[in-house]
Protein backbone atom coordinates (compact mmCIF):
# COMPACT_ATOMS: atom_id res chain seq x y z
CA UNK A 1 0.00 0.00 0.00
CA UNK A 2 1.30 3.66 -0.90
CA UNK A 3 0.00 6.47 0.42
CA UNK A 4 -0.90 9.62 -1.76
CA UNK A 5 -2.25 13.41 -2.06
CA UNK A 6 -4.70 13.68 -4.72
CA UNK A 7 -4.48 16.52 -7.54
CA UNK A 8 -7.94 15.92 -9.13
CA UNK A 9 -9.22 17.25 -12.44
CA UNK A 10 -12.15 17.18 -15.23
CA UNK A 11 -12.56 15.11 -18.35
CA UNK A 12 -10.60 15.60 -21.31
CA UNK A 13 -7.41 17.07 -19.79
CA UNK A 14 -5.09 17.23 -23.33
CA UNK A 15 -1.24 16.70 -23.74
CA UNK A 16 -0.79 20.65 -24.44
CA UNK A 17 -2.08 21.49 -20.59
CA UNK A 18 0.03 18.66 -19.35
CA UNK A 19 3.04 19.47 -20.92
CA UNK A 20 3.00 22.86 -22.92
CA UNK A 21 4.35 22.34 -26.90
CA UNK A 22 6.36 25.56 -26.01
CA UNK A 23 9.20 23.60 -24.51
CA UNK A 24 8.53 20.34 -26.40
CA UNK A 25 11.78 21.05 -29.04
CA UNK A 26 14.11 21.49 -26.45
CA UNK A 27 15.29 18.17 -25.36
CA UNK A 28 15.14 18.42 -21.74
CA UNK A 29 16.47 16.50 -18.89
CA UNK A 30 13.09 14.46 -17.22
CA UNK A 31 13.56 16.52 -14.46
CA UNK A 32 13.45 19.84 -15.62
CA UNK A 33 10.30 18.27 -17.62
CA UNK A 34 8.66 18.08 -13.85
CA UNK A 35 8.90 21.46 -13.37
CA UNK A 36 6.82 22.44 -16.22
CA UNK A 37 4.16 19.68 -15.24
CA UNK A 38 0.30 20.77 -15.94
CA UNK A 39 1.99 24.42 -16.61
CA UNK A 40 -0.98 25.78 -18.47
CA UNK A 41 -3.76 24.14 -16.18
CA UNK A 42 -2.90 24.31 -12.20
CA UNK A 43 0.47 26.51 -11.91
CA UNK A 44 0.70 25.16 -8.55
CA UNK A 45 1.20 21.66 -9.31
CA UNK A 46 4.38 21.71 -10.01
CA UNK A 47 5.41 23.87 -7.11
CA UNK A 48 3.56 22.04 -4.51
CA UNK A 49 3.74 18.60 -5.96
CA UNK A 50 5.38 15.53 -3.82
CA UNK A 51 6.74 12.21 -4.85
CA UNK A 52 3.93 9.58 -3.98
CA UNK A 53 0.99 12.60 -5.17
CA UNK A 54 -1.68 11.24 -7.71
CA UNK A 55 -3.55 12.80 -10.29
CA UNK A 56 -7.20 12.04 -10.64
CA UNK A 57 -9.58 12.57 -13.52
CA UNK A 58 -12.23 12.32 -15.59
CA UNK A 59 -12.79 10.95 -19.14
CA UNK A 60 -10.25 10.75 -22.37
CA UNK A 61 -7.25 12.26 -19.95
CA UNK A 62 -3.94 12.71 -21.88
CA UNK A 63 -6.15 13.54 -25.05
CA UNK A 64 -4.17 15.85 -28.35
CA UNK A 65 -0.49 15.51 -29.19
CA UNK A 66 1.88 12.53 -29.07
CA UNK A 67 4.51 13.84 -26.74
CA UNK A 68 5.84 11.86 -24.63
CA UNK A 69 6.97 14.05 -22.10
CA UNK A 70 3.38 14.27 -20.66
CA UNK A 71 3.99 10.82 -18.98
CA UNK A 72 7.79 11.59 -18.44
CA UNK A 73 7.03 14.81 -16.78
CA UNK A 74 4.31 13.30 -14.56
CA UNK A 75 6.11 10.47 -13.48
CA UNK A 76 9.35 12.51 -12.79
CA UNK A 77 7.02 15.16 -10.82
CA UNK A 78 7.01 12.39 -8.31
CA UNK A 79 3.42 11.43 -9.01
CA UNK A 80 2.98 7.74 -8.37
CA UNK A 81 -0.24 6.97 -10.53
CA UNK A 82 -2.90 8.58 -12.59
CA UNK A 83 -6.46 7.43 -12.14
CA UNK A 84 -9.16 8.24 -14.53
CA UNK A 85 -12.27 7.35 -16.02
CA UNK A 86 -10.61 6.50 -18.93
CA UNK A 87 -7.44 7.36 -20.79
CA UNK A 88 -6.58 8.85 -24.33
CA UNK A 89 -4.78 5.60 -26.05
CA UNK A 90 -1.36 7.38 -27.30
CA UNK A 91 -0.89 8.77 -23.10
CA UNK A 92 -1.73 5.68 -21.99
CA UNK A 93 0.44 3.61 -24.64
CA UNK A 94 3.62 6.51 -23.42
CA UNK A 95 2.42 5.89 -19.13
CA UNK A 96 2.87 2.49 -19.51
CA UNK A 97 6.16 3.33 -21.71
CA UNK A 98 7.54 5.06 -18.98
CA UNK A 99 6.60 3.16 -16.23
CA UNK A 100 4.08 5.32 -15.06
CA UNK A 101 0.67 3.43 -13.74
CA UNK A 102 -2.77 4.42 -15.09
CA UNK A 103 -5.45 3.10 -13.71
CA UNK A 104 -9.00 3.14 -14.73
CA UNK A 105 -12.12 3.45 -12.49
CA UNK A 106 -15.04 5.35 -12.60
CA UNK A 107 -16.67 4.60 -9.24
CA UNK A 108 -13.34 5.81 -7.37
CA UNK A 109 -12.71 8.79 -9.65
CA UNK A 110 -16.52 9.81 -8.62
CA UNK A 111 -15.72 9.20 -4.82
CA UNK A 112 -12.14 10.66 -4.51
CA UNK A 113 -12.31 14.78 -3.55
CA UNK A 114 -8.86 16.86 -4.14
CA UNK A 115 -6.33 16.97 -1.55
CA UNK A 116 -7.17 13.86 0.33
CA UNK A 117 -5.30 10.63 0.82
CA UNK A 118 -5.76 7.87 -1.03
CA UNK A 119 -3.98 4.46 -0.89
CA UNK A 120 -2.78 2.05 -4.07
CA UNK A 121 -2.49 -1.85 -3.62
CA UNK A 122 -0.96 -2.30 -6.87
CA UNK A 123 -1.01 -6.13 -6.35
CA UNK A 124 -4.79 -6.71 -5.57
CA UNK A 125 -6.08 -3.63 -7.93
CA UNK A 126 -7.76 -1.99 -5.01
CA UNK A 127 -7.91 2.11 -4.23
CA UNK A 128 -8.72 2.94 -0.99
CA UNK A 129 -10.67 6.20 -0.61
CA UNK A 130 -12.57 8.23 2.43
CA UNK A 131 -15.49 6.73 0.89
CA UNK A 132 -14.51 3.02 0.10
CA UNK A 133 -12.33 0.85 -1.56
CA UNK A 134 -12.75 0.47 -5.50
CA UNK A 135 -10.97 -1.71 -7.69
CA UNK A 136 -9.22 -1.57 -10.64
CA UNK A 137 -9.16 -3.66 -13.61
CA UNK A 138 -5.51 -5.63 -13.18
CA UNK A 139 -3.32 -5.34 -16.16
CA UNK A 140 -3.00 -7.76 -18.84
CA UNK A 141 -0.11 -10.00 -18.28
CA UNK A 142 2.17 -8.14 -21.28
CA UNK A 143 1.69 -4.68 -19.92
CA UNK A 144 1.99 -5.65 -16.66
CA UNK A 145 5.91 -6.60 -17.76
CA UNK A 146 6.81 -3.61 -19.02
CA UNK A 147 5.11 -1.74 -15.65
CA UNK A 148 7.29 -4.07 -13.60
CA UNK A 149 10.74 -3.35 -15.21
CA UNK A 150 9.80 0.36 -14.88
CA UNK A 151 9.06 1.15 -18.75
CA UNK A 152 9.72 -0.64 -22.16
CA UNK A 153 13.28 0.17 -22.79
CA UNK A 154 14.21 -1.61 -19.54
CA UNK A 155 11.61 -4.08 -20.18
CA UNK A 156 13.33 -4.22 -23.98
CA UNK A 157 17.02 -4.35 -22.30
CA UNK A 158 16.11 -7.43 -20.43
CA UNK A 159 14.38 -9.15 -23.29
CA UNK A 160 17.37 -8.57 -25.33
CA UNK A 161 19.68 -9.58 -22.86
CA UNK A 162 17.50 -12.84 -21.88
CA UNK A 163 17.98 -13.87 -25.71
CA UNK A 164 21.58 -13.30 -26.17
CA UNK B 1 -17.05 -14.70 -36.09
CA UNK B 2 -15.59 -12.58 -38.51
CA UNK B 3 -13.57 -9.55 -38.27
CA UNK B 4 -13.39 -5.86 -38.69
CA UNK B 5 -11.01 -3.75 -40.49
CA UNK B 6 -8.81 -3.34 -38.08
CA UNK B 7 -9.06 -6.76 -36.95
CA UNK B 8 -7.96 -7.95 -40.23
CA UNK B 9 -5.14 -5.59 -40.45
CA UNK B 10 -3.77 -6.11 -37.27
CA UNK B 11 -4.15 -9.93 -38.15
CA UNK B 12 -2.23 -10.48 -41.08
CA UNK B 13 0.54 -8.54 -39.00
CA UNK B 14 0.83 -11.18 -35.97
CA UNK B 15 0.43 -14.80 -35.26
CA UNK B 16 -1.29 -14.42 -32.36
CA UNK B 17 -5.20 -14.75 -32.35
CA UNK B 18 -6.89 -10.79 -32.97
CA UNK B 19 -9.91 -10.21 -31.22
CA UNK B 20 -10.85 -6.91 -29.49
CA UNK B 21 -9.47 -6.10 -25.86
CA UNK B 22 -6.68 -8.19 -26.31
CA UNK B 23 -2.69 -7.06 -26.23
CA UNK B 24 -0.84 -8.71 -29.35
CA UNK B 25 2.74 -7.88 -30.58
CA UNK B 26 2.32 -6.75 -34.36
CA UNK B 27 4.97 -6.24 -37.12
CA UNK B 28 5.63 -3.04 -38.44
CA UNK B 29 6.17 -2.07 -42.23
CA UNK B 30 7.06 0.92 -41.59
CA UNK B 31 7.87 3.02 -38.79
CA UNK B 32 8.78 6.66 -38.96
CA UNK B 33 9.83 9.66 -36.62
CA UNK B 34 9.55 13.40 -37.13
CA UNK B 35 11.58 16.52 -36.75
CA UNK B 36 9.37 16.40 -33.31
CA UNK B 37 9.85 13.27 -31.37
CA UNK B 38 12.42 12.22 -33.84
CA UNK B 39 15.45 13.90 -31.24
CA UNK B 40 14.10 12.00 -28.71
CA UNK B 41 14.03 8.67 -30.52
CA UNK B 42 17.77 9.30 -32.10
CA UNK B 43 18.83 10.27 -28.12
CA UNK B 44 17.08 6.99 -26.66
CA UNK B 45 18.47 4.86 -29.19
CA UNK B 46 21.74 5.65 -28.84
CA UNK B 47 21.35 5.34 -25.28
CA UNK B 48 19.85 2.08 -25.32
CA UNK B 49 21.23 0.35 -28.44
CA UNK B 50 24.13 2.49 -29.18
CA UNK B 51 25.26 1.89 -32.82
CA UNK B 52 23.54 -1.53 -33.26
CA UNK B 53 21.84 -1.66 -36.23
CA UNK B 54 18.12 -0.92 -36.64
CA UNK B 55 15.61 -3.96 -37.92
CA UNK B 56 15.25 -2.77 -41.21
CA UNK B 57 16.56 0.36 -42.44
CA UNK B 58 14.63 0.50 -45.36
CA UNK B 59 11.41 0.61 -43.66
CA UNK B 60 12.30 3.36 -41.12
CA UNK B 61 11.93 7.04 -42.49
CA UNK B 62 12.41 10.71 -40.41
CA UNK B 63 9.51 12.94 -41.87
CA UNK B 64 10.02 16.66 -41.47
CA UNK B 65 7.37 18.55 -41.73
CA UNK B 66 6.69 20.43 -37.97
CA UNK B 67 9.14 23.40 -38.47
CA UNK B 68 9.94 23.56 -42.22
CA UNK B 69 12.31 24.92 -42.63
CA UNK B 70 13.51 25.58 -39.23
CA UNK B 71 12.87 28.88 -37.68
CA UNK B 72 14.70 28.25 -34.61
CA UNK B 73 18.04 27.24 -33.54
CA UNK B 74 16.35 24.40 -31.43
CA UNK B 75 14.70 23.25 -34.38
CA UNK B 76 17.75 23.69 -36.66
CA UNK B 77 19.31 21.23 -34.07
CA UNK B 78 16.61 18.88 -33.82
CA UNK B 79 17.15 17.90 -37.18
CA UNK B 80 20.45 18.16 -37.94
CA UNK B 81 20.52 15.30 -34.74
CA UNK B 82 18.22 13.00 -37.31
CA UNK B 83 19.82 13.85 -39.92
CA UNK B 84 23.41 12.56 -38.69
CA UNK B 85 21.68 9.17 -36.78
CA UNK B 86 20.17 8.46 -40.22
CA UNK B 87 23.62 8.99 -42.40
CA UNK B 88 25.14 6.82 -39.84
CA UNK B 89 21.98 4.24 -39.77
CA UNK B 90 21.45 4.38 -43.67
CA UNK B 91 17.43 5.73 -43.05
CA UNK B 92 16.13 7.90 -45.82
CA UNK B 93 15.07 11.52 -44.73
CA UNK B 94 11.99 13.07 -46.10
CA UNK B 95 13.85 16.39 -45.37
CA UNK B 96 12.37 20.26 -44.69
CA UNK B 97 11.32 20.34 -48.68
CA UNK B 98 8.98 17.57 -48.46
CA UNK B 99 6.02 18.33 -46.25
CA UNK B 100 3.47 16.25 -43.96
CA UNK B 101 4.71 12.71 -43.63
CA UNK B 102 1.12 11.42 -43.09
CA UNK B 103 1.00 12.96 -46.34
CA UNK B 104 4.19 12.13 -48.26
CA UNK B 105 3.85 8.32 -47.17
CA UNK B 106 0.87 7.98 -49.08
CA UNK B 107 2.01 10.09 -51.62
CA UNK B 108 4.97 7.72 -51.91
CA UNK B 109 3.05 4.40 -51.98
CA UNK B 110 4.87 3.60 -48.52
CA UNK B 111 1.40 3.66 -46.72
CA UNK B 112 -0.78 1.46 -48.47
CA UNK B 113 -3.96 -0.50 -47.89
CA UNK B 114 -3.45 -3.04 -45.39
CA UNK B 115 -0.21 -1.84 -44.58
CA UNK B 116 1.32 -0.75 -40.85
CA UNK B 117 2.60 2.69 -39.84
CA UNK B 118 4.09 4.32 -36.59
CA UNK B 119 5.00 7.47 -36.07
CA UNK B 120 5.80 10.85 -33.62
CA UNK B 121 2.33 12.03 -35.13
CA UNK B 122 -0.73 11.86 -33.23
CA UNK B 123 -2.61 12.12 -36.74
CA UNK B 124 -0.86 9.46 -38.15
CA UNK B 125 -4.40 7.27 -38.24
CA UNK B 126 -4.91 9.84 -40.78
CA UNK B 127 -3.54 6.62 -43.14
CA UNK B 128 -6.95 5.15 -42.27
CA UNK B 129 -7.85 7.02 -45.34
CA UNK B 130 -6.26 4.57 -47.58
CA UNK B 131 -7.00 1.12 -45.67
CA UNK B 132 -3.50 1.34 -43.98
CA UNK B 133 -3.37 1.05 -40.05
CA UNK B 134 -1.51 4.01 -39.00
CA UNK B 135 -0.76 5.38 -35.30
CA UNK B 136 0.96 7.80 -33.34
CA UNK B 137 2.85 7.14 -30.70
CA UNK B 138 5.88 8.50 -28.50
CA UNK B 139 9.01 8.66 -28.79
CA UNK B 140 9.97 5.29 -26.43
CA UNK B 141 7.17 2.78 -28.70
CA UNK B 142 9.28 3.92 -31.76
CA UNK B 143 12.58 3.80 -30.39
CA UNK B 144 11.80 0.25 -29.74
CA UNK B 145 9.64 0.23 -33.23
CA UNK B 146 12.55 1.07 -34.62
CA UNK B 147 15.18 -1.16 -33.02
CA UNK B 148 12.76 -4.37 -33.36
CA UNK B 149 9.94 -3.43 -36.28
CA UNK B 150 7.36 -4.65 -33.95
CA UNK B 151 5.14 -2.77 -31.43
CA UNK B 152 2.27 -3.96 -29.03
CA UNK B 153 -1.21 -3.23 -29.50
CA UNK B 154 -4.38 -3.23 -27.67
CA UNK B 155 -6.57 -4.40 -30.56
CA UNK B 156 -9.82 -2.13 -30.29
CA UNK B 157 -13.41 -2.77 -30.59
CA UNK B 158 -15.02 -1.15 -34.19
CA UNK B 159 -17.82 1.48 -33.69
CA UNK B 160 -19.78 1.30 -37.37
CA UNK B 161 -21.33 4.57 -37.75
CA UNK B 162 -23.13 4.99 -40.68
CA UNK B 163 -23.85 8.33 -42.01
CA UNK B 164 -27.53 9.17 -43.68
CA UNK B 165 -28.43 12.03 -46.20
CA UNK B 166 -26.05 14.34 -48.10
CA UNK B 167 -24.69 17.96 -47.70
CA UNK B 168 -24.45 19.84 -50.32
CA UNK B 169 -21.95 23.49 -50.57
CA UNK B 170 -21.35 25.45 -48.58
CA UNK B 171 -21.02 22.74 -46.27
CA UNK B 172 -18.39 20.26 -47.23
CA UNK B 173 -16.57 17.75 -46.03
CA UNK B 174 -15.09 19.43 -43.17
CA UNK B 175 -18.38 20.25 -41.71
CA UNK B 176 -19.35 16.49 -42.28
CA UNK B 177 -16.28 15.94 -40.20
CA UNK B 178 -17.02 18.46 -37.32
CA UNK B 179 -21.03 17.51 -37.36
CA UNK B 180 -19.83 13.90 -36.88
CA UNK B 181 -17.71 15.29 -33.95
CA UNK B 182 -20.13 17.49 -32.74
CA UNK B 183 -22.17 14.16 -32.29
CA UNK B 184 -19.58 11.96 -31.18
CA UNK B 185 -17.98 14.41 -28.57
CA UNK B 186 -15.39 12.52 -26.92
CA UNK B 187 -17.01 9.88 -25.75
CA UNK B 188 -18.67 7.49 -28.28
CA UNK B 189 -15.54 6.67 -30.37
CA UNK B 190 -13.39 6.41 -27.37
CA UNK B 191 -10.88 3.72 -27.79
CA UNK B 192 -12.62 2.50 -30.82
CA UNK B 193 -11.94 1.84 -34.54
CA UNK B 194 -14.71 3.30 -36.69
CA UNK B 195 -15.67 2.35 -39.60
CA UNK B 196 -17.90 5.32 -41.81
CA UNK B 197 -20.70 3.85 -44.05
CA UNK B 198 -23.46 5.84 -46.28
CA UNK B 199 -23.60 7.44 -50.10
CA UNK B 200 -22.18 11.02 -48.36
CA UNK B 201 -18.68 9.40 -47.31
CA UNK B 202 -18.81 6.74 -50.12
CA UNK B 203 -18.51 9.47 -52.38
CA UNK B 204 -15.61 11.51 -50.39
CA UNK B 205 -12.67 12.15 -52.09
CA UNK B 206 -9.39 11.17 -51.09
CA UNK B 207 -8.88 14.94 -49.89
CA UNK B 208 -12.29 14.47 -48.07
CA UNK B 209 -11.46 11.11 -46.65
CA UNK B 210 -8.60 12.28 -45.17
CA UNK B 211 -10.21 15.37 -43.11
CA UNK B 212 -13.00 12.67 -41.87
CA UNK B 213 -10.28 10.48 -40.83
CA UNK B 214 -7.46 12.78 -39.35
CA UNK B 215 -10.20 14.14 -37.33
CA UNK B 216 -11.13 10.39 -35.51
CA UNK B 217 -8.08 11.41 -33.22
CA UNK B 218 -10.62 14.69 -31.89
CA UNK B 219 -13.16 11.85 -31.39
CA UNK B 220 -11.07 10.07 -28.83
CA UNK B 221 -10.45 7.00 -31.86
CA UNK B 222 -8.04 4.82 -32.54
CA UNK B 223 -8.50 4.88 -36.41
CA UNK B 224 -11.42 5.69 -38.71
CA UNK B 225 -11.57 3.76 -42.02
CA UNK B 226 -14.77 4.03 -45.29
CA UNK B 227 -15.03 0.74 -46.09
CA UNK B 228 -16.74 1.60 -49.30
CA UNK B 229 -15.07 3.51 -52.48
CA UNK B 230 -16.04 4.29 -55.77
CA UNK B 231 -14.38 4.17 -58.95
CA UNK B 232 -12.98 7.89 -59.28
CA UNK B 233 -11.52 7.46 -55.37
CA UNK B 234 -9.47 3.87 -56.83
CA UNK B 235 -8.12 5.93 -59.70
CA UNK B 236 -6.97 8.95 -57.31
CA UNK B 237 -5.19 6.97 -55.10
CA UNK B 238 -3.74 4.52 -57.68
CA UNK B 239 -2.68 7.84 -59.45
CA UNK B 240 -1.44 8.88 -56.69
CA UNK B 241 0.31 6.03 -54.60
CA UNK B 242 1.60 4.85 -58.05
CA UNK B 243 0.35 1.77 -56.76
CA UNK B 244 -3.47 -0.64 -56.97
CA UNK B 245 -5.74 0.38 -54.13
CA UNK B 246 -7.58 -2.36 -52.87
CA UNK B 247 -8.53 -1.73 -49.15
CA UNK B 248 -9.77 -4.81 -46.70
CA UNK B 249 -13.48 -5.28 -46.33
CA UNK B 250 -15.01 -6.43 -43.18
CA UNK B 251 -16.17 -10.04 -42.97
CA UNK B 252 -20.07 -9.53 -43.10
CA UNK B 253 -20.42 -11.17 -39.94
CA UNK B 254 -17.75 -8.89 -37.79
CA UNK B 255 -18.79 -7.92 -34.45
CA UNK B 256 -19.43 -4.06 -33.77
CA UNK B 257 -19.53 -2.85 -30.49
CA UNK B 258 -21.86 -0.64 -31.24
CA UNK B 259 -24.23 0.74 -34.36
CA UNK B 260 -24.69 4.60 -34.58
CA UNK B 261 -26.58 6.63 -37.16
CA UNK B 262 -25.96 10.27 -37.88
CA UNK B 263 -28.32 12.20 -40.46
CA UNK B 264 -26.24 14.68 -41.82
CA UNK B 265 -29.21 15.98 -44.16
CA UNK B 266 -29.32 19.70 -44.60
CA UNK B 267 -25.96 20.52 -42.65
CA UNK B 268 -25.26 24.41 -42.72
CA UNK B 269 -21.31 25.03 -42.00
CA UNK B 270 -19.75 23.72 -39.32
CA UNK B 271 -17.40 25.71 -36.44
CA UNK B 272 -15.58 24.42 -33.26
CA UNK B 273 -15.23 27.33 -30.95
CA UNK B 274 -12.25 27.73 -28.56
CA UNK B 275 -11.23 25.41 -26.48
CA UNK B 276 -12.54 22.59 -27.57
CA UNK B 277 -12.59 20.54 -31.66
CA UNK B 278 -15.90 18.59 -30.09
CA UNK B 279 -17.27 22.27 -29.39
CA UNK B 280 -18.81 22.53 -32.55
CA UNK B 281 -21.67 25.22 -33.60
CA UNK B 282 -23.87 25.63 -36.25
CA UNK B 283 -22.34 28.52 -38.50
CA UNK B 284 -25.25 31.05 -37.55
CA UNK B 285 -23.96 30.62 -33.95
CA UNK B 286 -21.17 32.22 -34.77
CA UNK B 287 -21.13 34.70 -37.13
CA UNK B 288 -20.27 38.22 -36.60
CA UNK B 289 -17.34 36.67 -34.34
CA UNK B 290 -14.48 39.47 -35.57
CA UNK B 291 -11.44 37.73 -36.38
CA UNK B 292 -7.55 38.93 -37.10
CA UNK B 293 -6.27 36.14 -39.24
CA UNK B 294 -6.98 32.79 -41.02
CA UNK B 295 -5.27 29.84 -41.57
CA UNK B 296 -5.84 27.48 -44.40
CA UNK B 297 -3.61 24.12 -44.22
CA UNK B 298 -2.70 21.22 -42.20
CA UNK B 299 -2.77 17.67 -42.51
CA UNK B 300 -6.85 17.79 -42.08
CA UNK B 301 -7.18 20.39 -45.02
CA UNK B 302 -3.80 21.21 -46.96
CA UNK B 303 -4.89 18.87 -50.03
CA UNK B 304 -4.66 20.77 -53.13
CA UNK B 305 -8.79 20.22 -53.38
CA UNK B 306 -8.60 22.02 -50.06
CA UNK B 307 -6.86 25.20 -51.52
CA UNK B 308 -9.00 25.12 -54.79
CA UNK B 309 -11.94 24.99 -52.60
CA UNK B 310 -10.85 28.68 -51.14
CA UNK B 311 -9.52 29.88 -54.18
CA UNK B 312 -12.60 29.64 -55.28
CA UNK B 313 -13.63 31.58 -52.50
CA UNK B 314 -11.05 34.28 -52.57
CA UNK B 315 -10.38 34.90 -56.52
CA UNK B 316 -10.49 37.92 -58.03
CA UNK B 317 -11.21 39.51 -54.45
CA UNK B 318 -9.19 40.64 -51.40
CA UNK B 319 -8.75 39.81 -48.00
CA UNK B 320 -10.20 42.48 -45.76
CA UNK B 321 -7.45 45.55 -44.21
CA UNK B 322 -6.16 44.27 -40.83
CA UNK B 323 -6.80 40.74 -41.92
CA UNK B 324 -3.88 38.19 -42.70
CA UNK B 325 -4.24 34.52 -44.27
CA UNK B 326 -1.65 32.25 -44.04
CA UNK B 327 -2.08 29.13 -46.82
CA UNK B 328 0.15 26.29 -46.18
CA UNK B 329 -0.14 23.39 -48.69
CA UNK B 330 0.51 19.85 -47.09
CA UNK B 331 3.15 18.72 -49.66
CA UNK B 332 5.65 19.83 -52.05
CA UNK B 333 3.32 17.72 -54.27
CA UNK B 334 0.41 20.07 -53.49
CA UNK B 335 2.82 23.16 -54.05
CA UNK B 336 3.08 21.93 -57.57
CA UNK B 337 -0.77 21.28 -58.19
CA UNK B 338 -1.49 24.66 -56.83
CA UNK B 339 1.54 26.35 -59.06
CA UNK B 340 -0.22 24.28 -62.12
CA UNK B 341 -3.33 25.17 -61.82
CA UNK B 342 -3.36 28.56 -61.23
CA UNK B 343 -4.79 27.81 -57.73
CA UNK B 344 -1.59 29.39 -55.98
CA UNK B 345 -2.00 32.93 -58.19
CA UNK B 346 -5.57 33.58 -57.13
CA UNK B 347 -4.43 32.60 -53.29
CA UNK B 348 -1.68 35.21 -53.60
CA UNK B 349 -3.58 37.85 -55.61
CA UNK B 350 -6.07 38.06 -52.91
CA UNK B 351 -3.52 38.81 -50.21
CA UNK B 352 -3.13 35.20 -48.91
CA UNK B 353 0.63 34.58 -47.43
CA UNK B 354 1.78 31.37 -49.16
CA UNK B 355 4.41 29.15 -46.61
CA UNK B 356 6.19 26.03 -47.52
CA UNK B 357 4.56 22.78 -47.23
CA UNK B 358 4.15 21.23 -43.77
CA UNK B 359 1.99 21.08 -40.52
CA UNK B 360 2.54 25.38 -39.87
CA UNK B 361 -0.21 26.52 -38.42
CA UNK B 362 -0.90 23.91 -36.40
CA UNK B 363 2.87 23.57 -35.48
CA UNK B 364 4.10 25.54 -32.31
CA UNK B 365 5.95 28.02 -34.02
CA UNK B 366 5.65 28.20 -37.23
CA UNK B 367 4.25 30.45 -40.04
CA UNK B 368 2.80 32.64 -36.80
CA UNK B 369 1.59 31.93 -33.90
CA UNK B 370 -1.39 34.00 -32.51
CA UNK B 371 -1.00 36.75 -29.69
CA UNK B 372 -2.98 37.26 -26.68
CA UNK B 373 -6.71 38.56 -27.63
CA UNK B 374 -5.78 37.44 -31.39
CA UNK B 375 -8.37 35.38 -33.24
CA UNK B 376 -7.72 32.73 -35.77
CA UNK B 377 -9.84 30.94 -37.83
CA UNK B 378 -8.24 27.76 -38.82
CA UNK B 379 -8.69 24.48 -40.90
CA UNK B 380 -6.30 22.70 -38.47
CA UNK B 381 -7.86 19.89 -36.12
CA UNK B 382 -7.00 21.55 -32.21
CA UNK B 383 -7.74 24.29 -30.80
CA UNK B 384 -6.91 23.56 -27.41
CA UNK B 385 -5.84 26.51 -25.35
CA UNK B 386 -2.01 27.63 -26.39
CA UNK B 387 -2.09 25.29 -28.86
CA UNK B 388 -1.01 27.81 -31.53
CA UNK B 389 -0.28 30.88 -29.19
CA UNK B 390 -2.37 32.67 -26.50
CA UNK B 391 -5.30 33.72 -28.99
CA UNK B 392 -8.03 31.97 -29.88
CA UNK B 393 -8.79 29.37 -32.36
CA UNK B 394 -12.01 28.45 -34.27
CA UNK B 395 -11.88 25.26 -36.28
CA UNK B 396 -13.63 25.66 -39.71
CA UNK B 397 -13.51 24.23 -43.63
CA UNK B 398 -11.07 25.98 -46.46
CA UNK B 399 -14.21 27.55 -48.00
CA UNK B 400 -15.43 29.61 -44.01
CA UNK B 401 -11.70 30.62 -43.79
CA UNK B 402 -11.68 32.31 -47.59
CA UNK B 403 -15.01 33.75 -46.72
CA UNK B 404 -14.61 35.31 -43.07
CA UNK B 405 -10.99 36.32 -44.03
CA UNK B 406 -12.64 38.26 -46.99
CA UNK B 407 -15.58 39.66 -44.21
CA UNK B 408 -13.34 40.01 -41.08
CA UNK B 409 -15.47 38.32 -39.60
CA UNK B 410 -16.87 34.31 -39.00
CA UNK B 411 -19.12 34.44 -42.21
CA UNK B 412 -20.81 31.46 -44.62
CA UNK B 413 -19.84 31.92 -48.30
CA UNK B 414 -22.86 32.23 -49.39
CA UNK B 415 -23.01 35.24 -47.22
CA UNK B 416 -20.34 37.53 -49.22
Amino acid sequence: MKKGRVWKYGDDVNTDVIFPGKYTYSVLEPEEMARHALEDLDPDFARKVKPGDVIVAGRNFGCGSSREQAATCLKHAGVQAVIAKSFARIFFRNAINQGLPVLQSEEAVDSIATGEEIEIDFSSGKIKTKKGVFTFSPFPESVLGILEEGGLIPYTRKKLKGKK
Amino acid sequence: MGQTIIEKIIQNHTKEDVKPGKIVWMNLDIRSARDFGGPNVVKNYEREYGNAPLAEREKTFFTFDLCVPACSLKYADNQQVCRQFAKKMGIKVFDVDSGIGSHVMIEEGLAQAVSTVVGTDSHLNILGAVGCFGQGMGDVDITFAFKTGKTWFEVPETLKIVVKGDYAFPATAKDLTLYVLKKLGTHKAALKAVEFYGEAVKDLSLSGRITLCSMVTEMAGIIGFVPETSDSLREEVRELSGSEFSPLQPDEDSAYSDELEIDISGITPQVAAPYSPDNVRNISELKGVKIDTGFIGSCTNGRTEDLAQAAQILKGRKIKDGVTLKVVPATKRVYKEILERGILEDLFRSGAIIGSPGCSGCAEGHVGLTGEGEVQVSTGNRNFAGKQGKGQTYLASPAVVAASCLAGQIVSPEDL
